[in-house]
């Protein structure tokens, strides 16, 4: 049950994320892939089940708002979610710089599998948005090593006043 | 047997839900347009809850704008806004259809024709895979709006038209520069006729004009053709940027839009078919 609120909370966390980035300008949208950092956050927090499980819906989610394939997003977050509760329980990500390479590298996988996908159902040449989705990984890295630890600040916080 | 399953769960859980996804694809394809009734269920489900994200951070925008600056101003600012978007789009599609010899009758029914499905919109919502395909707008089903609806810019520029999924309040819009949109159009000068559709990076190309074809020039408008049985003739769409001849039977030209991202904001949709409106 407990899980199953974190999922909710993560969902409605991405969905406002995106829609504020989104507020701000369109092409901060392709810069920053909020549905992967919120992802890839509680993934690390949650495990690997979670992780795939959240990865799922966050995917789909991202499908239904796209004009797209539906499905496609749902299995490369899904893998990405898998990978990103997987690797970290064998090892320690939490510095900064290893940080930083793992959430690259996860989001460089996530695009992998999502236009290798997209080639192989011939759903059409994937789009380029104007380069940027190639610098996706390097913003979204940097943006989730900055705000990362501060989250996790807060909800410390939050829960030593409860105590 | 169960020890091993347990050490196994959580590929066991993730070979499933691929599996699942996999599924969900293989329906799809060959889908075409169709959007599966799972789609439309997210799609109807999220899209109140991306509608309702996208008010409160632009109240809480126009909160601090309000009272913090502008105040009165601010607000009539938009009441003119609006009003001049809705007297540029009656102004563009009047201005084509009073080219057309008609009679007094035909252009006072033809006047309140379009007065009435001129519906204004707002973006609650960019492509979360690429923002040049697709967005959602504020308005749906129970406005009235149906799939292939034209939607202009606060300009007159063509912008794309709906698509589905269309819940009861949310609409997807295709936008003209998705790669896989296509509108019949037509340049301003010599009519020469192609298909206009997305170049993949946020600009279109003139597609089928055969490299014999000398009629064309840089700077040229495009303007749509009415031929597709989806827009109506004569709305702008874009600007031709760049001619090149290459080996094979048609040329490469790339179009620029009218519309800018700064424009998609506000939007226009008009709610009769083209062939309803002229």
């Amino acid at each position: 049950m407990r899980q199953i609120f974190h999922g909710v909370i993560g969902v409605l966390l991405a969905f406002s994320l995106h829609v504020m980035i989104a507020e701000i300008s369109p092409s901060v949208v392709i810069l920053i892939n909020v549905f992967s950092l919120v992802l890839i956050y509680m993934a690390m927090e949650k495990g690997d089940v979670f992780g795939s499980i959240l990865g799922m819906v966050l995917g789909l989610l991202q499908d239904s708002f796209s004009q797209g394939v539906f499905g496609v997003a749902g299995i490369s977050k899904c893998l990405t979610g898998f990978l990103a509760g997987y690797v970290s329980q064998k090892l320690n990500v939490t510095p900064f710089i290893r940080k930083f390479i793992f959430i690259s590298v996860l989001i460089i996988f996530e695009l992998l599998v999502w236009s290798g996908l997209y080639i192989a159902i011939g759903a059409g040449s994937l789009n380029e948005s104007r380069g940027l989705i190639l610098v996706q990984p390097f913003f979204s890295s940097l943006i989730g090593c900055l705000v990362f630890p501060q989250v996790k600040k807060l909800i410390m916080k939050v829960s030593q006043r409860r105590i | 047997m169960p020890s091993i399953l347990k050490s196994k769960k959580s590929f066991i859980i993730l070979v499933v839900l691929i599996i699942l996804q996999l599924i969900l694809i293989s329906i799809q394809i060959p889908g075409g347009e169709n959007v599966s009734l799972f789609e439309k269920t997210v799609f109807s489900v999220f899209s109140p809850l991306q509608h309702g994200f996208t008010s409160l951070f632009r109240g809480a925008n126009r909160l601090w704008v309000n009272y913090f600056t502008l105040r009165d101003v601010t607000q009539d600012n938009l009441a003119l806004k609006q009003e001049n978007i809705f007297l540029r789009e009656e102004n563009t599609l009047l201005r084509d259809a009073l080219m057309q010899f008609r009679t007094e009758e035909e252009i006072i029914k033809l006047l309140g024709k379009i007065h009435d499905n001129i519906l204004p919109v707002r973006t609650i919502g960019y492509d979360q895979g690429n923002f040049i395909r697709s967005l959602t707008i504020n308005r749906g089903k129970n406005d009235g709006l149906g799939k292939n609806m034209m939607v202009l810019d606060r300009y007159g520029n063509l912008v794309g038209r709906t698509i589905e999924p269309i819940s009861s309040r949310q609409a997807r819009i295709q936008l003209v520069t998705d790669i896989e949109s296509g509108v019949s159009v037509i340049s301003q000068e010599r009519n020469v006729a192609g298909i206009l559709s997305g170049d993949g990076r946020g600009g279109c190309q003139l597609k089928y004009i055969l490299s014999t074809e000398t009629g064309l020039r840089v700077g040229e408008k495009v303007l749509t053709s009415g031929m597709d049985g989806i827009y109506p003739p004569k709305i702008q769409v874009g600007e031709i940027v760049e001619i090149r001849e290459t080996s094979g039977l048609f040329k490469n030209i790339t179009v620029k839009t009218e519309y800018t991202l700064k424009d998609l904001d506000n939007l226009v949709v008009i709610r009769i078919k083209a062939e309803e409106l002229f």
